[in-house]
């Protein structure tokens, strides 16, 4: 099997560094020389380091799809409707479309492929950015044409870098929300930890060290354990001790509430996203200007609407 | 004599109350309720007439003489006002035996300032208890004092476990009692009446959304208590996703109700060891 990434930014170096097992986790599920990616955009650090992995690299979209049985759309939302645009044509009823594009459905995907092929294999996943180190977080729905199989085979994947199960579509702005965002949450807290820690007088690279392993112990625990995390918290907490007077500290702060306002936030940001691509909304400012020039100079067909905004999902251009 | 208390019929026991006011007429009801002692052996000693009498519709003796209190009684309660009481106990001291059991409901009291004003070898325990006791559903916990045994705190624990939860603890915990459970129950009443309020607003008749706030307070803390689980997980049990649960509750924890509790708590506690050293 071979896997495809059209796009070489963050997310194609997580997941191919996961394939492979170059994240420190032992042997990984596919070899290098399997994965393909690409990008007009040559000067991206992830670039050099997907070369470095031994994944092929090459600027053609095209090439990409040509040699890839699972093919990942690892590019930013607002691109996905050009690169479905340029590589449709090639897209045939064999290939397993995966898109990690944060808020674009499967039906918006199915209907711009099925100008160019009349079943597509459409699967959406939700992943997060620790499948670098083979601990990420991934939910799927299958798309209209996607078989049991193809899921299960895209699970098998996503599982070696982490935990993946399947979702109903209309939870994974949820899942956006809670572990797609969930690592910044996480790494926030980390430096505020790690500034509590050297306020009162440790290195900063120490509190860092031990901030971080806090953290990763704490969830450890909680998978491995069948207690609620409530009951966990409690067992730490030792009468009148150090623990509690801390926590209340946290719960005066309304850090509970502030948590479930972030996955909130970031849940209704996300449908939101998805609303104004669906209407057609996103302005060309949205999109990083070289990267579009780079899209237009390979396919000349497609052009940006004038007036400011961009038509997303038509086939029809408006020339310039 | 050496008297086993614990084998001694409950029939036996002569009780008596100095103070009637509402916290000693909360313990008698319960242990009257519960069947321990009969009415007839319970003496109570006020100053007045207007607590006694609804002792005496109880079937209790009553009496306006301390003395006589202590000199009828095996197990003496002392429940007066803490501003009353050392002029009660210098009253009392000379009728005091070794046979006596002394337990103290007064708030703020310390074992030590007991034992300082009664002689040298009487039993002395501390108990704080809670109001609910009057209705069998009450939290107390109580202290031994330095000469008091096994066999007191056996008998205390058994005659008083009829009002509810009765727990022997080390006397520093007798405050955090006070700041949990004792002014606890005021915390309880007042999240009823809020409850009951949002209700209110929301359309229903205040005295049927009274009655079911309280009943909500009831089930809750009969599933918790019965059902040993954590608070957390039951919580967690009742929050379908997306539902009108989990939506409440971020209310609730915007509004930092875990921390204002803490807060209340504390300083609830810290205000019973306050007054107990004044």
């Amino acid at each position: 099997m071979s896997v495809g990434f059209i796009g070489a930014g963050q997310l194609a170096f997580a997941l191919a560094r996961g394939f492979t097992g170059g994240g420190g986790g032992g042997a990984g599920v596919l070899a290098a020389h399997k994965i393909t990616a690409s990008s007009p955009d040559t000067d991206l650090p992830t670039v050099s380091r997907l070369r470095k992995m031994g994944v092929n690299f090459t600027v053609s979209n095209k090439d990409t799809v040509k040699s890839s049985d699972v093919l990942f759309l690892a590019v930013k939302p607002p691109i996905i409707p050009f690169i479905l645009e340029e590589v449709g044509p090639d897209i045939e009823a064999r290939h397993i479309v995966v898109s990690c594009a944060a808020g674009v459905t499967i039906s918006s995907i199915e209907k711009k492929l099925s100008t160019f092929c009349p079943t597509p294999k459409v699967i959406r996943c939700m992943t997060n950015t620790p499948v670098i180190v083979r601990e990420g977080a991934t939910v799927y729905a299958t798309g209209t044409h996607a078989d049991v199989e193809d899921g299960k085979l895209l699970e098998q994947l996503m599982a070696s870098v982490g935990f993946c199960t399947e979702v109903e579509e209309d939870l994974i702005d949820a899942v956006t929300g809670l572990s797609g965002s969930g690592p910044a949450y996480a790494f926030t807290a980390l430096d505020a930890l790690a500034d509590g820690g050297v306020k009162m007088g440790l290195p900063r690279r120490l509190a860092v060290r031990l901030g971080a392993q806090a953290l990763l112990g704490a969830a450890k625990m909680l998978l491995e354990s069948e207690q609620h995390p409530g009951q966990l918290k409690d067992n730490v907490c030792s009468p009148g001790g150090a623990t509690i007077h801390a926590l209340h500290f946290l719960e005066s702060g309304g850090f509970r509430s502030l948590l479930i306002n972030a996955v909130e936030a970031s849940c209704i940001r996300t449908r939101e996203l998805q609303h104004l691509a669906d209407q057609e909304k996103i302005s060309p400012a949205a999109i990083k200007k070289t990267l579009l020039d780079k899209v237009k100079l390979e396919s000349p067909s497609l052009s940006v609407a004038s007036a400011g905004k961009v038509s997303l999902f038509t086939n029809k251009s408006k020339k310039d | 004599g050496a008297w086993s208390l614990v084998a001694m019929e409950a029939s036996e026991l002569w009780v008596g109350f100095v103070g009637a006011g509402r916290m000693a007429g909360g313990l008698v009801r319960g242990l009257l309720q519960a069947g321990k002692v009969p009415a007839s052996n319970i003496l109570a000693s006020a100053p007045s007439d207007k607590n006694l009498d609804a002792w005496r519709e109880l079937g209790c003796r009553t009496t306006h003489c301390n003395l006589e209190v202590v000199h009828r009684s095996t197990l003496v309660f002392l429940a007066t006002k803490p501003h009353i009481l050392p002029g009660v106990l210098e009253e009392i001291r000379p009728a005091v035996g070794p046979h006596h059991i002394v337990v103290s409901l007064v708030a703020g009291v310390t074992i030590q300032t007991l034992q300082r004003l009664l002689p040298p070898w009487t039993k002395v325990l501390r108990i704080m208890p809670n109001l609910p006791c009057v209705v069998q559903a009450g939290a107390m916990v109580f202290s031994r004092g330095s000469n008091s045994g096994d066999e007191e705190a056996a008998l205390l624990k058994s005659l008083l476990s009829s009002c509810g939860l009765c727990e022997e603890v080390p006397e520093s915990y007798i405050d955090i009692h006070t700041g949990l459970s004792g002014s606890g129950v005021a915390y309880v009443y007042l999240f009823a009446e809020a409850l009951a309020e949002g209700a209110v607003k929301m359309g229903m008749p205040g005295a049927l959304a009274s009655r079911i706030a309280a009943q909500t307070l009831l089930g809750a803390a009969k599933m918790l208590l019965e059902t040993g689980e954590h608070p957390a997980k039951l919580r967690g049990d009742v929050c379908t996703p997306g539902g009108t649960t989990i939506y409440a509750l971020h209310q609730l924890e915007k509004g930092a109700l875990r921390a204002t509790v803490m807060d209340a708590v504390e300083a609830a506690t810290n205000r019973a060891c306050d007054m107990a050293k004044d």
